[in-house]
């Protein structure tokens, strides 16, 4: 490791940035999800497919907005076969998850094979901000070192935090999570609302996904995500189910993958594997630790109207 | 009219039963190749050409045979090591980190343990067996204890398992002539053999089969596997019955995860004869779609063969035609959402013809 000084920092911070996006992403898709008493395994396909649609998106167009817009709409389509599986039919929230996760690899690894061997080159421009101009060059100019889907994820936790905790439709989101049965004897559209959650979170898996390929390495492999999805989920359960504490655990998981990068480029040190257990072991520390107590009761329970 | 649809509401919930279940997994799978034949046309190729390339190159060498032959031991371990822990209500997601540990294991015994070649294996098989029951020690602690759901948990030590053998193979196990993370190649003497000698056929796979037969007779035939079907259909029931819930659940759960541990402990031993950098593919995941699908041990045998059969014709498939082998992950999980989406479908008319 070189020296250490104020550039290794601010190289550092923002590496540790990059490698949180997407578990922001995902990590908030999975809130969303469980807090209406979904257990989204399915983020991890979704995130994969979001990776894969957003290079597509971005290759064939040339502008990496358009490959943004491409990973939502595939997430729109992951969730609405997730929120039919597990929400309307209601087929067991696990093991819906776990294959569909499988097929996700499929078909992605399928597709990216087929535009290889047609010769579609899969360099992802980078999403960056364009020059702004004008009077609010200088303020921009700041903001913009860091990228914009890392601006957006930040917007998201502060938004679903007020949403969740200190809003109308919030309560309702939350009680349906806590109690399926109690909201619907409330009235509450207990379907309607694991729905839209298994809509919201699938589409934020995808742009997780999309903040993979878009923001970090520029290209698509084979199961590329390696997991970071489930990251996501062991950022909501050391999140304590909250967007801010939840945003917090990502920051601690990206620094410690920025970490591992950092060991692995050194070559010496701790084994940079080590770094990467860090998001399990706080996890199933914190569970030890704390337990469930502050999660939905209802999570990973399906609802049948009757 | 009313007694009409309520008889139709039973006709259809008697219909969803283990005969039916078998059907539905039979059409689920059928649909599944049947996507699979398009997938293969989209990619260009001749669908009954690939699809005869995959199921030929699964058994037209000896390598072939033998791989197919491996494949099928520890998909059919996995398997089980979802499905008996499944039956007392515990849903082992973790076994891809227990078959790891297993392996792991399996290799430190082999590289440090020095003694007669006989005991020496002994001591590995006994190693990956332990190592897989204590690899679902925590999971199973924090279910009992804290009420934590097991699915978080087993996925969570699945990744930690994983990053601790790629830290043990690139570390202190790491074969000292390697250039990539893998541990020392297992030496000849203390290899598993096939059976009969020469034939290619895994010892394992008489090991596996006749576990498979073992747990058949022990869910269906036993008190524990009686046991075990209460406890998981409804516990509190099941303790007031004077059933010890916690105690079968416990046995169960070990017992599961021990068979992971097995499976990666066979498959070094017996096939890889290496802990490496992606050695263990997906086996321990796998296991869940076959548990699912298979519904029972024997089942569990029966798909676990079709899966193998896939895994590694789908190799000889995309060498021959050049239809891409990652078909594969898709026939993994595609059928499970059609027998799930069937089987919940069918509960939900089931219902509805109840109501009216």
């Amino acid at each position: 490791m070189g020296r250490v000084d104020a550039n290794w920092w601010l190289d550092f911070l923002l590496a540790v940035l990059r490698a949180a996006t997407p578990l922001i992403f995902c990590a908030l898709g999975v809130l969303a999800c469980e807090r209406a008493g979904i257990l989204n395994i399915g983020v991890e396909g979704s995130m994969l497919a979001g990776a894969l649609a957003a290079v597509l998106g971005a290759v064939l167009t040339g502008d990496p907005w358009f490959g943004v817009g491409a990973a939502i709409v595939t997430g729109l389509m992951a969730g609405l076969v997730l929120a039919g599986m597990t929400a309307y039919l209601p087929a067991d929230q696990i093991a819906t998850g776990i294959a569909f996760n499988l097929v996700s690899i499929g078909i992605t690894s399928f597709v990216y094979r087929l535009l290889l061997d047609r010769g579609v080159g899969l360099m992802a421009p980078s999403l960056n901000w364009g020059p702004a101009g004008g009077w609010l060059e200088p303020i921009t100019a700041r903001l913009a070192v860091i990228p914009p889907l890392t601006w957006l994820a930040v917007i998201l936790v502060v938004v679903s935090q007020v949403l969740l905790f200190s809003t109308g439709p919030g309560l309702l989101w939350r009680s349906v999570g806590e109690s399926a049965r109690a909201a619907h004897a409330a009235g509450l559209g207990v379907l309607r609302v694991r729905s839209a959650a298994l809509l919201g979170g699938s589409v934020l898996g995808a742009l997780g996904g999309a903040a993979l390929t878009l923001g970090w390495v520029p290209t698509f492999v084979d199961n590329m995500t390696m997991g970071r999805g489930f990251i996501g989920l062991a950022a909501v359960y050391f999140g304590r189910w909250r967007p801010d504490l939840v945003l917090f655990a990502c920051l601690l998981f990206g620094a410690g993958e920025a970490l591992a990068f950092r060991a692995q480029a050194a070559g010496a040190g701790l084994n940079p594997y080590y770094y990467l257990m860090l998001p399990y072991v706080l996890t199933l520390a914190a569970v030890a630790v704390v337990g469930m107590a502050m999660g939905p009761r209802d999570a990973g329970k399906p609802f049948v109207r009757g | 009219m009313a007694m009409r649809l309520a008889r139709a509401g039973d006709r259809l919930r008697r219909l969803v039963t283990t005969r039916t279940s078998i059907t539905l997994a039979g059409v689920s799978l059928l649909l599944s190749l049947l996507a699979m034949w398009v997938c293969v046309y989209v990619a260009g190729a001749d669908p009954y050409h690939a699809l005869t390339a995959m199921f030929r190159g699964a058994f037209q060498s000896r390598w072939a045979l033998t791989s197919t032959l491996s494949e099928w031991v520890a998909i059919t371990l996995s398997g089980l090591a979802v499905l008996i822990p499944y039956r007392a209500g515990f849903f082992n997601v973790g076994g891809q980190g227990q078959l790891e540990m297993g392996g792991l294991a399996a290799a430190v015994v082999i590289i440090y343990f020095d003694a007669a070649p006989a005991l020496v294996m002994a001591a590995a098989l006994a190693a990956c067996v332990l190592a897989g029951a204590v690899t679902v020690g925590l999971p199973l602690l924090l279910r009992l204890g804290r009420g934590a759901s097991e699915v978080t948990t087993t996925i969570m030590v699945n990744f930690a398992a994983l990053r601790l053998m790629y830290a043990m193979i690139t570390g202190p196990l790491q074969d000292p002539g390697a250039w990539y993370g893998t541990t020392p190649i297992v030496p000849s003497a203390l290899r598993l053999q096939s059976f009969p000698a020469g034939s290619g056929i895994p010892v394992g796979l008489f090991v596996a089969v006749g576990l498979a037969v073992g747990a058949w007779w022990l869910l269906n035939s036993t008190v524990f596997g009686l046991h075990l079907r209460a406890v998981g259909g409804n516990r509190p029931a099941a303790a007031a019955a004077g059933i010890p819930a916690e105690r079968v659940l416990i046995k169960a759960v070990l017992l599961g995860a021990a068979l992971a541990g097995l499976a990666g402990g066979f498959q070094y031993l017996g096939h890889t004869f290496r802990v490496a950098e992606g050695w263990s593919k997906t086996w321990g995941l796998v296991g869940i779609p076959v548990a699912l699908l298979g519904g029972s041990p024997l089942g569990v045998l029966l798909v676990g063969f079709l899966f193998a059969v896939l895994e590694t014709g789908s190799r000889s498939m995309q060498a021959l035609t050049g239809v891409p082998a990652a078909l594969v992950f898709m026939f993994q999980g595609l059928p499970v959402i059609i027998y799930l989406a069937l089987g919940a479908g069918l509960r939900r008319m089931g219902k509805a013809a109840d109501s009216k």
